[in-house]
C-alpha cells in the first residue's frame, strides 16, 4: 500500500503555528516566458471564473466530478507552464521570484527534490488555520517550468490522485527510478 | 518598397461591422430552424402567406436575438472556463504525483543502503 | 493569424499533451463555439468584403451569408484552424462571384480617382482612401490577392490556397497590382512626393 507521502507532511506543517494570509503574485517576467517556450499554458481563474467554469462540469464524467469536488471552496487556480526547445532558456531568478514570496512563517515547504541533472520539484503549503490555505508547486527541469498556485482549502493527496489517471500519459519515467546506482540520482533537500 | 507597402497596410487595416452585426447574425441562425417550423405550421393552419407575419417575426427575431446572444455567450465563456480548469488541474496533480514519486523513489533507496 | 498558418513545432512533452491545441499563449482550450468564431472573425471578414467591394451594405449581407452558412456547416468543421481557412475561402469567393455576376466594380478607373491633397494636414487619411479606392478598382483577382496580403497579413502559399491559384501565379498577381498603385500614386502625388514610392 503507497505510503501517503502529503498526510504526514501536512500533519506536521499544520502543526505549526500560523501566520497574517500571504497571497502569491506570478510575476511579469515569468509571463515573458512564453516568448522562448515552444509550448505554453498560462491559466487564471480567480474565485468567479471558477464558480463559472464549475458550473459546467458534469457530474457524470468521474474525472469532472472529482475536479468538481476539489474546487469547490478554491478562491484561485493559477498555472504558469512552458516547455523548451533547449535547455537555458530560463534563469534561477525566475524561479526565485516565485521561492521568495514563499519564505514567510505562513508557508512550509513540504517536499523539496533536487537532482544534478537539474530536475527541481518544490510543493509548499500555507496554513489558514488548522487547514491548508493554498499550495504551490514548483517543477523545474532543464527544459521545463511549471508553477502552479491554487489559493483556498486543498487536499494534496486527492490532488496528487488526478495526476495518475486524467486520460494523460503515464509520467516519464526518470533513470533514477528504475537505476539504483546512477550518479545522477536524485536527493531530498532537508 | 516598405514606405508604399506601410501605406498600403494602413489603407486596408480592418474595419469593424455594424455594432449589432453579431446579434443579427445569432438571431437568424438561431431562427433558421424555428423559421422553416413555423412556416410549416401557418401553411398547414391557415394558409395565410407567410410575408404577412414577416414584421412581427422580425421583431420578435431583434427582440430575442439579445437573449439568444448573452446566452450563448455564456455558454461560450463557461465552457473556455472548464476548459482552462480541467486543464490547469490535470498539470497540478501531474505535477504533484511527480514530485511524490520523486520522495518515494529516494526514500526506497535510503531503505535498501 | 499569420501564426495560425505557421505549421506546429512537433508536440512533445507533458504540457502538449495536455494542453491539444496550444500558442505562444494559452487562449483557447477546448472546441471552439459558433459564437467565439463568430466574434473573434466578424472583423476579418467584414473587411476582405468591404475592401473588395467598397459598400458598405453589400459587404454586410455577404459577411451575415458567409456566418450563416458557417452556421450551417459547423458539423463538418473541425479546428479553429480549419474555420479560418474556410472563412477566408467562402468570402473571398463569395465576393469575387458576386462582383462578377453584378459587375460590382467601382465604375472608377485610376485616372478619375481625386487627388489627394498633399499640402492639407489631413494627408495620411486622405492617402489612405485614395489607396483603399485605387485597390477597389484592380481586376478581381489581383484586387483580392493586395486584401489578403495588407489586409490579413497572410502568406503567398495561403493566398494561394484560398484562392485555388499556384504560388507563382499569386506572385505575379501582387507584384503587377503593387507596381501599378505605385505608379499611379507617384503621378498623383506629383514628382515632390511620389518620388519617394518611384524609387520602389
Amino acid at each position: 500500500m503507497k505510503r501517503n507521502v502529503f498526510g504526514f507532511v501536512m500533519a506536521v506543517a499544520l502543526a505549526m503555528p500560523s501566520s497574517a494570509f500571504q497571497n502569491v503574485k506570478m510575476p511579469v517576467d515569468l509571463d515573458k516566458l512564453s516568448e522562448r517556450a515552444s509550448e505554453s499554458v498560462d491559466v487564471t481563474l480567480d474565485s468567479s471564473m471558477l464558480q463559472l467554469a464549475s458550473g459546467f462540469l458534469s457530474k457524470d464524467d468521474p474525472e469532472e466530478a472529482q475536479v468538481k469536488k476539489l474546487v469547490s471552496k478554491l478562491r484561485g487556480v493559477y498555472v504558469r507552464s512552458f516547455e523548451f526547445d533547449k535547455e537555458g532558456q530560463y534563469s534561477p531568478g525566475d524561479v526565485e521570484a516565485i521561492r521568495s514570496q514563499l519564505k514567510g512563517p505562513a508557508w512550509s515547504r513540504i517536499v523539496g527534490v533536487k537532482s544534478t541533472r537539474g530536475e527541481n520539484s518544490e510543493v509548499y503549503l500555507r496554513k489558514d488555520g488548522d487547514q491548508v490555505g493554498a499550495l504551490v508547486v514548483i517543477d523545474a527541469e532543464p527544459k521545463e517550468l511549471t508553477v502552479v498556485h491554487i489559493d483556498g482549502p486543498i487536499n494534496p493527496e486527492e490532488l496528487s490522485e488526478l495526476g495518475g489517471h486524467m486520460g494523460i500519459p503515464k509520467m516519464r519515467t526518470h533513470r533514477s527510478d528504475k537505476d539504483q546506482s546512477d550518479p545522477h540520482r536524485e536527493k531530498k533537500e532537508q | 518598397m516598405r514606405d508604399f507597402e506601410e501605406e498600403l497596410r494602413r489603407a486596408l487595416a480592418r474595419r469593424e461591422p455594424p455594432q449589432d452585426f453579431a446579434l443579427r447574425v445569432l438571431a437568424m441562425a438561431g431562427s433558421q430552424s424555428k423559421l422553416t417550423a413555423l412556416a410549416q405550421l401557418r401553411l398547414w393552419f391557415c394558409r395565410v402567406p407567410m410575408w404577412q407575419f414577416a414584421p412581427a417575426l422580425a421583431a420578435l427575431l431583434v427582440m430575442s436575438g439579445g437573449g439568444i446572444y448573452k446566452q450563448h455567450e455564456r455558454v461560450a465563456h463557461g465552457q473556455q472556463a472548464k476548459q482552462k480548469l480541467l486543464t490547469a488541474m490535470r498539470i497540478a496533480g501531474s505535477k504533484l504525483h511527480h514530485a511524490q514519486d520523486r520522495v518515494f523513489a529516494i526514500e526506497r533507496r535510503e531503505m535498501m543502503q | 493569424m499569420v501564426g495560425e498558418g505557421q505549421q506546429r513545432k512537433e508536440r512533445s512533452g507533458l504540457v502538449a499533451t495536455l494542453a491539444s491545441s496550444v500558442t505562444p499563449v494559452l487562449t483557447d482550450v477546448g472546441p471552439p463555439t459558433f459564437v467565439e468564431m463568430l466574434e473573434t472573425h466578424k472583423s476579418m471578414v467584414y473587411s476582405i468584403a468591404w475592401h473588395f467591394l467598397r459598400d458598405r451594405s453589400l459587404a454586410e449581407e455577404l459577411a451575415q451569408d458567409v456566418f450563416l452558412e458557417l452556421h450551417r456547416n459547423w458539423a463538418s468543421l473541425k479546428s479553429r484552424q480549419h474555420i479560418l481557412f474556410w472563412l477566408r475561402k467562402v468570402i473571398t469567393h463569395r465576393a469575387i462571384d458576386f462582383a462578377r455576376k453584378r459587375k460590382v466594380r467601382p465604375e472608377i478607373s485610376l485616372e478619375q480617382t481625386g487627388e489627394p491633397s498633399v499640402s492639407e494636414s489631413g494627408h495620411d487619411s486622405l492617402l489612405s482612401s485614395y489607396l483603399e479606392r485605387m485597390v477597389a478598382s484592380l481586376p478581381e483577382k489581383q484586387r483580392m490577392a493586395i486584401v489578403l496580403r495588407y489586409q490579413e497579413g497572410m502568406e503567398l502559399e495561403e493566398i494561394a490556397q484560398v484562392l485555388g491559384m499556384k504560388t507563382a501565379t499569386v506572385k505575379t498577381q501582387i507584384f503587377r497590382a503593387l507596381d501599378l498603385l505605385r505608379s499611379k500614386t507617384a503621378q498623383r502625388l506629383g514628382k515632390g512626393q511620389g518620388a519617394k514610392y518611384e524609387r520602389f
